[in-house]
């Protein structure tokens, strides 16, 4: 290897893949702390426990990663996922729907709800954070009044134990989830879809003049966070055999902690599946580990705030060196 | 007129509400010649470019490309009669590789089954080939586009507008940005084109620029053709003077 193609290779794996690669490390580091520090957290049990919290966390944000990159936002997660999974109760309980069906039909909603969202931001001119900031407190809002705060149990044990169980010792949403993280992966590398995103993150201007239909690119990926979202609203009810107007609180800032915890520029443009995988795991990790060390769920809340402000920092200066001069507006 | 004219535009006015951008203007390009289009502020340089590029409609005239007549709705149309349009702000997306941006909208794909992926490495070789072509000079077409200089922006935004053998291409400002001993390797890369058989037009302030790579130059003065002339027959001053409206 010559000198010159030496320097290449490093300043490569600088650009690309130093993110990734000090990510392992922290969770590696937190993973010793938090194993020599407390008891039952390196137990098969614990871990399990932590793919399973990872694992429904990323099925979203792998298609936030998608948004942001395209320099959209989408904060109505958790209450799409709480409406999702009561809708799916509903169904099946008050109008005695098969499971398919429900399913099918809960599906059907999130799809229309992201191309509600995506067809506001482009011909409405809507940022998505408005919209969904509006949606985020009318379906928590409308899922409180439908149960008047109360769950709505279903009893099925076999949808119970096969979707909110184990298959071959992992987490049947992990398995989903490692499936759902191949086609993202997959779809970010090597299609035009894929490039589209990055594409219309990098500059939108660019994009349009070229004939890539812009608006078209965004609202497919805002329809992914929606779609996700409902996906995740069955396999919690999956997992606790009940609706819940009250589930998933807080989601919304979990999956978009993990995608920006994995590298993924709120400015858009820059983002990897990898990175947002290893920050759902990152994310899950310690939340976990800090139940373990007795510290209370409230504090957790202020520790996963301090990280997604110093994964930011971290975050914004990379991309500072690695792109001449700073952020760039269009 | 000659035999390899490409491009031809007839009496082309453009109107906008009240206020005339063209009026009446002729212009005509030849196979493997460079046009400069020379004229100040408001003279009306952009809104020909762009109604040749399909981006405006004339309100009256009419285009030629191979002597056949047309009618533009987009720059789609008339990328599909192979014109090219470089923007003065170069449109590159910079968290893309130099090869992505070049064939960004355009990427080759390996059909499989009923999917079509990306083909990446036909798309490095592809690029590869095409820089070795324009003798375009950086590390690797894996550099991502933000980490170039100004001068190898412009060089990648050409490049892609000649990917798809472009047999006309229009630079709008092509060194305007650039740093004194960038402007002549784009000047190189404009005299390659012409080469390879390519028409070039382009729009320019600076005389330097005209007088290294024009045949011949054309001004415009308050959106009517001015004055035109083979390059070997005028002088700086003389176009100098076209610009700001002066004639002897």
């Amino acid at each position: 290897m010559t000198e010159q193609t030496l320097e290449k290779t490093k300043k490569r794996i600088k650009i690309s893949n130093l993110h990734e690669i000090g990510l392992l490390i922290a969770l590696i580091i937190v993973l010793l702390l938090f194993s020599l520090t407390t008891e039952n957290f390196f137990t098969q049990r614990n871990f399990t426990s932590i793919l399973r919290s990872a694992s429904y966390v990323g099925l979203i944000a792998f298609p936030m990663t998608f948004v942001l990159i395209t320099r959209e936002i989408d904060i109505s997660v958790g209450p799409s996922v709480a409406w999702s999974g009561l809708l799916f109760v509903i169904l099946i309980k008050w109008y005695d729907f098969g499971y398919l069906t429900s399913a099918v039909i809960v599906i059907l909603w999130g799809t229309l709800l992201g191309y509600f969202i995506g067809v506001a931001r482009t011909k409405l001119f809507i940022p998505t954070f408005i919209t969904t900031l509006a949606l985020w407190s009318a379906l928590r809002g409308y899922s409180l009044f439908v149960t008047e705060g109360r769950p709505i149990a279903i009893s099925n044990k076999e949808f119970r134990y096969f979707f909110g169980g184990d298959i071959l010792g992992l987490p049947t949403v992990t398995w989903i989830m490692l499936g759902a993280f191949l086609i993202f992966w997959f779809a970010s590398k090597y299609t035009v879809t894929g490039t589209n995103f990055y594409a219309v993150g990098g500059n939108p201007k660019a994009a349009r003049n070229i004939g890539i239909n812009v608006d078209r690119v965004k609202i497919l990926a805002l329809i992914g966070t929606s779609l996700f979202s409902a996906i995740v609203g069955i396999l919690f009810v999956a997992r606790v055999s009940s609706g819940n107007a009250n589930l998933a609180d807080g989601m919304e800032f979990d999956v978009i902690a993990a995608v920006v915890v994995g590298g993924t520029a709120l400015a858009g443009a820059v983002g990897t599946m990898t990175g947002t995988l290893l920050g759902c795991v990152f994310i899950a990790m310690i939340s976990n580990g800090l139940i373990h060390w007795g510290i209370d769920p409230d504090l957790n809340r202020v520790v996963k705030g301090i990280i997604i402000f110093l994964a930011v920092v971290i975050n914004s200066n990379f991309t500072f060196k690695s792109n001449s001069g700073g952020p760039k507006e269009d | 007129m000659s035999d390899n004219l490409v491009l031809e535009a007839k009496s082309v006015s453009k109107f906008f509400g009240t206020i005339t951008a063209l009026q009446n203007v002729d212009l005509h390009l030849n196979k493997g010649e460079v046009l400069g289009v020379v004229g100040d502020n408001g003279a009306g340089k952009s809104t020909l470019m762009k109604v040749l590029s399909g981006l405006y409609k004339p309100s009256e005239g009419s285009l030629f490309f191979d002597k056949e007549k047309v009618s533009l709705n987009s720059p789609r149309d008339s990328q599909n009669l192979g014109l090219e349009m470089v923007y003065q702000d170069l449109a590159l997306a910079g968290n893309l590789p130099i090869g992505d941006n070049i064939f960004l909208g355009r990427e080759p794909t390996r059909k499989v089954g009923p999917f079509n992926f990306l083909d990446h490495k036909k798309r490095k070789q592809l690029t590869e080939e095409h820089l070795a072509k324009l003798k375009i000079n950086v590390k690797s077409a894996d550099q991502k586009v933000e980490e170039l200089s100004g001068g190898q922006r412009q060089a990648v935004a050409i490049a892609r507008a000649t990917a798809f053998n472009a047999k006309i291409v229009l630079m709008d400002e092509p060194t305007a940005a650039l740093a004194v001993k960038e402007v002549g390797k784009v000047l190189d890369l404009i005299l390659n084109l012409k080469k390879l058989g390519v028409s070039v037009i382009v729009i320019s302030h600076r005389m330097d620029d005209i007088f290294t790579v024009c045949d011949r130059v054309m001004a415009l003065f308050q959106g009517t053709n001015f004055a035109e002339s083979e390059l070997k027959n005028t002088s700086r001053d003389e176009v100098i003077g076209w610009i700001m409206g002066k004639k002897d």
